[in-house]
């Protein structure tokens, strides 16, 4: 990249069914958090871009009423309706521009206040699918579960490992809530039929809260306390549903594609150490192994049974807990992101990975993952 | 979601929000759906790499092109994915379970390149079963004309 971008601080704050918040109080919070981290006041000059949606936010231009609390009156402010992770790469994008040396980017959810799976349906066809109300996010993904299981022989016992891996994983992370130590895979496949092959377990529940993290080049990138630097990123953008075969995650593969390039990853397995995916559902992760090159393709359900991407594998995957342990719709991505930064960064408490100085990080918008970003971040 | 409706615990006063839009689906779905009233399944298809979209898309993604070609469709069609529909998304948007399981499938029509979603009749499935599709013109809402599809055999 022409400059040299960092994440020099981070915020969180923890995310609950339903907190006893508004999303500008919980908007507020991560935002003081992440620019006192860092000494940065508000006359300071930085840009903001926030990551929320009309349509889940119940009003149109829905990050309305979240410019004083992003602590963005009078500036070069802007948002994405999309996950956050976009978020970070468009700020990424204003400095690298030149234009701005700093940038404060959140996400928030607030799930509890609307009508959890209709927002959701908003998303298909609305000539066709949306008023049939036979797909939404849950039965899109059971249709791409079974296309992925049919094409490959990936078994509903390896799709509930994976869930049941990152239930126990939340259980050292004191921000998720969907949290289960020991969960088993036959616990994840006796709970609630929803659609075949997913059960209740599988699904990365909505939530309300926010995070915050503050990118950096120039001078504040060079006085940071442990920066974490962005090696590479890349995002790619795939069809409707309908229109693609949905066996493979082809916007996460040539997202990845990109940002490895950037970031000079040419064997990901034994160069990174860690990794954050955006799983809304638990054969997402093993699909995501293979659209990330962990292994090869088919082979998502076998790399998981190797135990490579347990918290002692070597290459742990979601130690967070990742989505399923909360899925804080428009800042699900950045979340990983900030994830893999506190690993790199050793702060991560209980869940902390020894030794992780490269990880990647993902996130995803749209039905069936129809479009991916991909973060590669590095120590010094 | 209307007023009155149980949206979980919120703290204090909850305002319900009513926005009603009203679109036109557009020549290129009025024409798909006037064909399904005479039990006809059209897809558009490209000038260019001759791909077919059902239902009917008016650029082709792959080339650019605008789709101003039609084709009309056998009734025929294969499994492409399936699920067993245990819930359904209820009107306040929680998944309530349904009194007995529904197949929904994922079918691409013998000549089109692209998938249709619909509920399958029966309580099997598999990916390459062949099904036919259940047409009917006098549905009362118009979107649900192409119903769903049976078992071929």
């Amino acid at each position: 990249m022409e400059r040299e971008v960092a994440i020099i601080a981070y915020a969180q704050t923890p995310y609950e069914a339903d907190a006893n918040a508004s999303r500008e109080m919980q908007v507020l919070q991560v935002a003081k958090a992440a620019l006192e981290a860092v000494g940065l006041k508000q006359e300071d000059r930085y840009t903001v871009i926030t990551a929320n949606n009309d349509y889940l936010d119940g009003r149109t231009i829905s990050n309305m009423r979240l410019v004083e609390p992003a602590a963005a009156w009078h500036k070069n402010e802007s948002k994405v309706e999309m996950d956050g992770a976009y978020a970070a790469i468009y700020g990424l994008m204003r400095i690298l521009s030149g234009d701005h040396d700093v940038a404060l980017i959140i996400g928030e959810s607030q799930a509890s206040v609307y009508a959890r799976w209709i927002p959701g349906i908003m998303m298909f066809d609305p000539t066709f699918d949306r008023q049939r109300w036979l797909l939404n996010e849950v039965s899109a993904a059971a249709l791409q579960a079974r296309a992925y299981m049919n094409a490959f022989g990936v078994s509903e016992e390896q799709i509930a490992g994976v869930a049941a891996k990152n239930l126990d994983n939340a259980s050292r992370n004191p921000l998720a809530f969907n949290k289960l130590a020991g969960a088993s895979s036959e616990k994840v496949l006796s709970s609630r039929k929803l659609y075949e092959p997913i059960t209740e377990l599988m699904v990365a529940p909505y939530c309300d809260g926010a995070c915050a993290l503050v990118l950096a080049a120039g001078e504040m990138a060079k006085k940071a306390e442990k920066p974490v630097w962005i090696k590479g990123v890349g995002f790619a953008h795939d069809s409707y549903l309908t229109e693609r075969p949905l066996e493979e995650m082809t916007s996460l593969k040539m997202a990845a594609e990109k940002a490895y390039a950037m970031a000079g990853i040419k064997d990901p397995v034994s160069q990174v150490d860690l990794a954050e995916v955006h799983e809304n559902f638990a054969h997402e992760e093993l699909m995501g192994y293979e659209a990330l090159g962990f292994c090869g393709r088919g082979e998502g359900g076998a790399f998981f049974d190797s135990g490579a991407t347990k918290r002692d594998g070597k290459l742990p995957v979601n130690a967070s807990g990742g989505a399923i342990g909360a899925n804080v719709v428009c800042a699900t991505g950045l979340a990983r992101i900030i994830e893999a930064a506190i690993q790199i960064r050793g702060e991560a408490g209980e869940r902390q990975i020894p030794g992780v100085k490269t990880a990647v990080a993902t996130g995803q918008t749209g039905p069936c993952a129809q479009e991916s970003v991909v973060f590669v971040l590095g120590g010094e | 979601m209307g007023a009155g409706i149980d949206i979980g615990p919120v703290p204090r006063s909850s305002i319900p929000i009513n926005p009603a839009f009203q679109w036109s689906v557009g020549n290129w779905m009025d024409y798909f759906y006037d064909g399904l009233k005479e039990g006809k399944i059209r897809g558009s298809k490209c000038p260019e790499c001759g791909k077919v979209s059902l239902p009917p898309r008016m650029v082709c993604q792959h080339c650019f092109a605008k789709c101003e070609d039609w084709v009309e469709l056998p009734e025929t069609g294969t499994v492409e994915s399936f699920t067993m529909a245990h819930v359904k998304v209820g009107a306040n948007g929680e998944l309530e379970d349904l009194p007995q399981p529904e197949i929904i499938v994922m079918v691409k029509h013998d000549g089109a390149d692209t998938c249709v979603a619909a509920r399958l009749e029966g309580q099997n499935a598999s990916v390459g079963m062949k099904v036919k599709a259940v047409i009917d013109p006098e549905a009362e809402n118009f979107v649900n004309m192409l119903a769903g599809y049976r078992p071929a055999e």
